[in-house]
């Protein structure tokens, strides 16, 4: 058994890179041979930025699962999405300049990490309902903040709101401290995993097998936050991702966090780059919002693997 | 030897006490009945005994240290408890459920050996879900979930087994091998068993000792022989009790 887990992680993990690469590859082939400094400066760093943000928020997707046990949890569920929303869109309405875009996200986005962490701390001992009903709470907060802004926009700067809000890798750059943030967040998991199994069995559960949950907790958090944050603030709200990631891995490669995590994160970033790659080509030289296409390739994927997960009787 | 010491504990629930200045020592070799009706705050206690609620005052204390003074996961290699309710929310296999109790003996990086496996292996053959290795936890019946979760108490090898009412959901048979186990357990290899049941006479067959909660603090704690009698249930229960004689000790029947 773990050993089949072992040899499908690996396919799996060599499968993103080549994969990957090879798809990366060809589209620059296809669209623009010729063009070696526009290949380097704007292919590659697209590429790697939708690499990043998709192993982040897969991995963020497989964290706040176990924080609320609750398999339908996503990187946005808890409001670090919105918050970040609010903020860009303030920005694009006030003309802020297209560079300062991300760092408004971010600050955004720790207003509302900071906000529900504050909130749902409370005196007691931890409650994942408390910071669930906190988060989405704060959640729709922002999203009437979002719709108020949107109705009071002039129609032509309303399109590139809803691609933003849809999420969007066409002026997305890699800061090189999201790199930082990805990789060291990776490790830090990586080394809790077996906690995570242990917390996924129930937070008394786990108590009981040694861990002191409340520390853990609030970490899985503040890890999943900030990588959602750090996604959020190149991307925009890429949807779904970070829900159907981590289950089509649970199908494939089981539910130990070991084997898990470097799955997911792997190929939350193969998933990325080829949704992106899709969006961009599919009408070109129209693009589409990339939000559109995870969703358009998941929903299909997930449920057909859902489905043959039934059959065999897993 | 571990013991777990209860010393002048004060629990209560919701403003209701539970028990009062409790005094108790779970030494090894004692098995040990908690009986009382239902609500009157077994679990309660029994919560407050693993270290998972602060009781109002007094302490317990764990080889002679105050359990709130010790890391979750000191606790975790001495003492174990099984919870009354087992839910399984994300898919996991048996194995890998009964392997979760080696948890608190493992390193940071460290993974679960052949040893570790094997002791998951031997526990998943004594509850009897040989052949449910790779099954999904997700898909066992109730009976078959409180099985494997007693396998992972056996997997963590406590010293001090805290057991919530192992026996609902379970066939006769199968509430025979459980308390077996926990008499093995208690007098092979030293360790000490606590264990909630509603089921009087699985405490008279098995246990050594019994502590009773009559409701409003009141408590009596003793050895079997002395205190599972006719007054003591009747008080216990609220209702008339029958004691019968049989080829392996007295048995209690609800009387008329």
């Amino acid at each position: 058994m773990l050993m089949s887990a072992g040899s499908i992680f690996l396919a799996s993990a060599s499968g993103s890179v080549s994969l990957g690469w090879s798809e990366w590859l060809a589209s620059i082939l296809d669209s623009s041979g010729q063009h070696g400094e526009l290949i380097w400066r704007l292919r590659l760093p697209r590429a790697m930025a939708a690499w990043v943000v998709g192993s982040m928020l897969a991995l963020s997707g497989c964290l706040m699962q176990v924080l609320l046990r609750n398999p339908l949890a996503d990187p946005y569920v808890l409001g670090v999405s919105g918050g970040a929303a609010f903020a860009t869109l303030l920005g694009m309405v006030f003309g802020v300049a297209v560079a300062f875009l991300p760092w408004l996200a971010i600050i955004g986005a720790l207003i509302s990490i900071l906000l529900v962490f504050g909130l749902a701390r409370g005196t007691g001992p931890w409650s994942g309902t408390r910071l669930l009903l906190t988060g989405v709470v704060t959640a729709s907060g922002w999203a009437a903040l979002i719709s108020l802004i949107l109705s009071l926009t002039p129609d032509n700067s309303l399109r590139g709101m809803l691609f933003w809000l849809m999420g969007d890798l066409s002026y997305a750059t890699l800061p090189w401290w999201s790199l930082a943030v990805l990789a060291g967040s990776f490790i830090l998991t990586l080394g809790l995993a077996r906690s995570l199994n242990v917390l996924a069995m129930g937070e008394t559960t786990a108590r009981l097998l040694g861990e002191s949950t409340r520390h853990m907790l609030w970490l899985v958090y503040l890890l999943a936050s900030i990588l959602t944050a750090t996604a959020v603030s190149i991307a925009g709200s890429i949807g779904f991702v970070g829900l159907i990631v981590p289950h089509l891995m649970r199908i494939l490669v089981g539910s130990d966090h070991r084997i898990l995590i470097p799955s997911a994160t792997l190929f939350g970033g193969l998933f990325l780059v080829l949704s992106d790659t899709i969006a961009r080509t599919l009408m070109s030289p129209q693009q589409l919002p990339v939000g559109v296409i995870t969703a358009l390739l998941g929903v299909p994927l997930f449920l057909l693997l859902l489905n043959r997960a039934r059959l065999k009787g897993v | 030897m571990t013991s777990l010491v209860c010393q002048s504990l004060d629990v209560s629930i919701g403003g209701k006490p539970i028990c009062n200045k409790l005094n108790l020592e779970l030494a090894a070799g004692q098995f040990w009945a908690l009986l009382g009706p239902n609500g009157i705050g077994k679990t309660t206690l029994l919560k407050c005994m693993a270290g998972l609620l602060e009781p109002d005052s007094g302490s317990v204390l764990l080889e002679n240290q105050a359990m709130d003074k010790l890391p979750r996961r000191t606790i975790a290699r001495l003492l174990g408890m099984l919870q009354q309710h087992t839910v399984y929310i994300f898919d996991a296999s048996v194995l890998e459920t009964a392997m979760t109790g080696r948890h608190p003996h493992l390193g940071y990086w460290e993974r679960e050996g052949p040893q570790d496996r094997q002791k998951a292996l031997d526990a998943i053959r004594a509850v009897d879900l040989e052949g449910f290795e790779s099954r999904s936890v997700t898909r066992l019946s109730g009976g078959e979930a409180r099985r494997l979760a007693f396998a992972s108490l056996i997997v963590q090898e406590p010293a001090i087994l805290l057991l919530d009412e192992p026996t609902n959901h379970l066939d006769m048979k199968h509430q025979i091998r459980i308390m077996d186990h926990v008499a093995h357990q208690v007098t092979s290899e030293h360790r000490s068993a606590l264990i909630a049941l509603h089921d009087v006479n699985l405490a008279a067959r098995y246990c050594s000792h019994v502590l009773m909660l009559f409701g409003n603090g009141d408590w009596q704690a003793g050895p079997v022989n002395e205190q599972l009698v006719l007054a003591n249930l009747e008080r216990l229960y609220q209702c008339p009790v029958e004691c019968v004689q049989t080829s392996t000790g007295q048995r209690f029947l609800p009387g008329s």
